[in-house]
C-alpha cells in the first residue's frame, strides 16, 4: 500500500471542517489527513485536531494555493507517494479519492476529479460555467491536453507533481489552470476522474461580483505566464 | 540659469546627496538599492552647472522648453523607481511565503515529534 496524505487547505472554516473530517475518516479511515489552518481566526485547527487531522497551522492568511503548497511540501518531506488536496469546505466527495488514487498508482503524475465527467453533479451559477469554460478552452490550448475541468481542487499528486508544486515558484496565486500549464511544460502525466462537487456551505466565494473579473484575468494572465515563462521556473 | 536658482537648486541638491550618502554610512539604506539615489542626487547637480547640456538634450528629444525635459526625465525616474520597488516586493512576498510555509512545516514536524515522545 503506497503512503497517501490527504492535504485539506483551510481557512476560517471551522463550521464546516467538522463534518468535512468526519465524512473523510468515515469513509477513508485509512487515509491520513493533513489540514493546512491558513492562517484562520477562528477554531479551523483545534477542530482539525480533535477530529484526528495533523495540522499545519501557517503564521498568517497567505491564500489557497501557498496553503495546498505547504501540505505538498510536508507530503515531499514524508515522502509520501500521493498527495491528494481536498477542499476544506465541503465541496469534494471523499468518494471521489479511489478514483483518483488508481489513476496514479496506474501511472499518471497529476489525477484531477473534474465535476464535468460526472453524470450529475452541481455546476454552479451561470457566472461560473462561462468563467470555467474560458479557463477550460485556455487551459487546452496552452496544455494541448483534453482537460474539462482545469480549476478543479480535487487532484491526487504523485512524487514528480509534488515536487512540482512545491517549487519557489510555482503560481501560488492562482493554482488552478497555471498550475496544469507548468505540468504539461514538465511533460507530467495528466488525467481526470470524474468527481461530484457539492454546494459548499459557507464559502468565502470569490467569484462574485468585481472580485470574479479580477480573478478571471488574474487568471489569464497566470496563464500566459505559466506558458510564456522560462525553462528554469521549472526547476528553480 | 539665473545665479539665485542656481545658489538654491545646487543647495537641495548637495543636501540631498549628503542626506543619502549618510543613510547608506549609518546602514538605514543598503548600498545596492542607494545607487538610484545616487544618481537622483548627482543628475541635478550635473544639470545646474551644465545648464547647456539640458538645453542640448532638450533640442535632441525635440521637447520645446529644458522644462518639460527635466519634468519628463523626473517622471521617467519616479516610473522606473517603483518599477524597482514592485519587482523588490514581488521577490519579498516569495520569500516571506517560503518563510511562513518553512515555520509552520518546522512546527509541525516538532509536534510530530514530542507526541512520539523524546528520543
Amino acid at each position: 500500500m503506497s503512503r497517501v496524505l490527504v492535504v485539506v487547505p483551510a481557512w476560517n472554516e471551522a463550521r464546516n471542517l467538522e463534518a468535512v473530517l468526519t465524512e473523510l475518516t468515515r469513509e477513508r479511515p485509512d487515509l491520513p489527513v493533513l489540514v493546512v489552518d491558513d492562517g484562520s481566526e477562528d477554531a479551523t485547527s483545534s477542530v482539525a485536531r480533535t477530529r484526528g487531522a495533523a495540522v499545519v497551522r501557517l503564521p498568517f492568511h497567505l491564500g489557497y494555493g501557498a496553503a495546498v503548497q505547504a501540505g505538498v511540501k510536508r507530503a515531499l518531506r514524508l515522502g509520501c507517494d500521493v498527495a491528494v488536496s481536498f477542499d476544506g469546505d465541503g465541496q469534494h466527495d471523499p468518494a471521489d479519492i479511489a478514483p483518483l488514487l488508481e489513476a496514479v498508482a496506474d501511472g499518471a503524475d497529476l489525477a484531477i476529479g473534474s465535476r464535468f465527467l460526472a453524470a450529475d453533479a452541481y455546476r454552479g451559477s451561470r457566472g461560473r460555467r462561462a468563467g470555467r469554460a474560458l479557463f477550460s478552452a485556455a487551459a487546452r490550448v496552452f496544455t494541448g491536453l483534453p482537460l474539462t475541468d482545469p480549476t478543479s481542487g480535487l487532484k491526487a499528486l504523485g512524487p514528480e507533481a509534488q515536487r512540482l508544486f512545491a517549487l519557489t515558484r510555482f503560481p501560488d496565486r492562482f493554482p488552478d489552470a497555471d498550475a496544469l500549464v507548468l505540468a504539461a511544460r514538465a511533460r507530467l502525466r495528466v488525467v481526470e476522474r470524474p468527481a461530484r462537487m457539492r454546494r459548499s456551505r459557507n464559502r468565502h466565494s470569490m467569484h462574485g461580483g468585481l472580485k470574479a473579473v479580477s480573478y478571471s484575468f488574474n487568471m489569464l494572465a497566470s496563464l500566459l505566464v505559466a506558458a510564456l515563462g522560462r525553462e528554469a521556473d521549472l526547476e528553480g | 540659469m539665473p545665479l539665485r536658482q542656481k545658489v538654491v537648486f545646487l543647495t537641495i541638491a548637495v543636501v540631498l546627496l549628503l542626506v543619502i550618502v549618510e543613510l547608506v554610512r549609518r546602514r538605514r539604506l543598503r548600498v545596492e538599492y542607494s545607487w538610484l539615489w545616487i544618481a537622483a542626487g548627482i543628475t541635478p547637480i550635473g544639470l545646474i552647472l551644465r545648464y547647456d547640456l539640458l538645453v542640448s538634450l532638450t533640442e535632441e528629444v525635440g521637447a520645446a522648453i529644458p522644462t518639460s525635459t527635466l519634468f519628463f526625465l523626473c517622471i521617467l525616474y519616479l516610473a522606473v523607481l517603483s518599477l524597482h520597488y514592485s519587482v523588490r516586493l514581488t521577490e519579498l512576498t516569495r520569500q516571506v511565503k517560503e518563510l511562513a510555509q518553512e515555520v509552520a512545516l518546522l512546527r509541525a514536524e516538532r509536534e510530530t515529534r514530542n507526541q512520539v515522545g523524546p528520543g
